[in-house]
């Protein structure tokens, strides 16, 4: 391939931003877009000449939005409402002082496990923070703030974590994709050389034996491998 | 580890200190004596490449018909042409500067290619040991690599205030490239992956 081996290995932060902004939000519109039935009317196509139809996704709640009633819509499509003022975003229950004040709360009890925020809370917090600042009940410098911090004491933990590292696996509970992704390529290739050093000090003796094995004691030689067969 | 990896082929060019079991003639050349014999005990340093082959290839049956299947079976006489000896990178000084410090060590003069080195090296004797210190090597040298990584800075505002923090972005450069100076190959890829990812990412949240 011809892309670079940095967005062939991992993502961009743009691709993830496209990613979170495929997910569902809560809005309120501020237009109807509900129409009602007139069974007297007689031409029909009246009723749909100004309905929206979305060809890579449902569009029944585009269509039966009502004023100042909150509806679940993508956030690509919130945002759009929003440039035009069409619309409200509801900001999500984590993201307000208080939530975020237990979650920083929660890091700093627990240092050895991760306060379970959603998967795309930097990049959606980040997304709303510039797109739709007035829609905050809390001052929007106290939200950015209180980010920031959980972001720095994550990152300290993580830093912490890494000489946890073995060759075998890693557990990343909680962590949201923004943070895997930063950490992937370090991770990754330090895990990777690991291996290498650890296959390398038990690899080759685990062929010898087979090949000393075969045709010599067969029995011996299936154990093996089922046993093999077991641990993979 | 692919078949054009530039680092392995270079990681394959260490010396070896070998020492020979045989009377080699014709190979004098090798100590500066062409056209003479390599006798018996000669203690040559040779690279990887040319010595792992020397050293687990049978000579004694080496006349016969390449790839015999019962080489297994003449085990018992199985001499090779050479022994390797351990090489400098990893004789007792260096595996205890290792043990004692391993964060400030110089891996980079000790070998630039250590780990590739070290890996093959593991492979060819099973030195579980060595690949124990090697690993824990890696993983306290990752976390301080980790550590330089994440903490660059950018300059999201390249004109504005250029003037007034040089003197302050000279000294951290410098440490960093001091820092990298003491890196072996390997370890400078990732440093480079890795700085690019936290800086991919702190770019994308000055920007939005």
């Amino acid at each position: 391939m011809s892309l670079p081996k940095k967005l062939q290995d991992t993502f961009s932060p743009k691709e993830l931003q496209f990613m979170v902004e495929n997910e569902p939000i809560k809005i309120f519109p501020r237009f109807t877009t509900r129409q009602r039935i007139n069974k007297h009317s007689d031409d029909i196509l009246d009723l749909y000449s100004n309905r929206w139809k979305m060809i890579t996704m449902p569009d029944t709640a585009l269509n039966n939005m009502v004023a100042m009633q909150s509806t679940t819509v993508t956030l690509w499509i919130a945002l759009l409402l929003k440039q035009q003022n069409k619309c409200n975003i509801i900001a999500p229950e984590w993201l307000t002082c208080k939530a975020l004040d237990r979650a920083i709360q929660f890091e700093q009890n627990n240092t050895r496990r991760f306060s379970p925020l959603p998967w795309d809370w930097l990049i959606l917090s980040e997304i709303l923070f510039k797109k739709a600042p007035d829609d905050f009940h809390d001052p929007i410098h106290e939200l950015r703030s209180r980010i920031q911090d959980l972001r720095e004491i994550r990152q300290l933990k993580v830093a912490k974590g890494i000489k946890y590292m073995n060759e075998s696996h890693l557990q990343l509970d909680n962590l949201s994709i923004l943070e895997i992704n930063e950490l992937r390529p370090f991770i990754s290739g330090i895990m990777d050389k690991l291996k290498e050093i650890h296959l390398a000090a038990v690899g080759p003796e685990i062929e010898g034996d087979k090949e000393e094995n075969d045709g010599e004691e067969i029995f011996n030689g299936t154990l093996r491998n089922d046993s093999s067969r077991q641990s993979l | 580890m692919g078949y054009y990896d530039l680092d392995d082929i270079l990681a394959d060019s260490a010396e070896i200190p070998c020492k020979f079991l045989h009377d080699i003639p014709g190979l004098g050349y090798l100590e500066n004596n062409p056209g003479g014999t390599i006798h018996v005990n000669t203690q040559l340093k040779l690279p990887l490449w040319l010595a792992r082959v020397l050293a687990i290839i049978d000579a004694s049956s080496a006349s016969d018909d390449v790839g015999n299947a019962d080489i297994f079976n003449t085990e018992q006489q199985f001499t090779p042409f050479l022994n390797m000896l351990t090489p400098e990178t990893f004789t007792n000084k260096v595996i205890n500067a290792i043990k004692t410090d391993p964060i400030s060590l110089d891996l980079h003069s000790i070998n630039p290619y250590f780990y590739a080195l070290a890996i093959k090296w593991i492979e060819l004797f099973s030195d579980k040991d060595l690949a124990e210190i090697v690993s824990d090597l890696l993983l306290q040298r990752s976390q301080v690599i980790n550590a330089h990584a994440n903490s660059t800075t950018i300059s999201y505002n390249n004109n504005s205030n250029s003037t007034s923090s040089t003197g302050n972005n000279n000294t951290t450069n410098n440490n960093h490239a001091l820092f990298t100076l003491t890196l072996d190959e390997f370890e400078k890829k990732i440093y480079k992956e890795a700085n690019d990812s936290y800086k991919d990412i702190k770019k994308w949240i000055y920007q939005y």
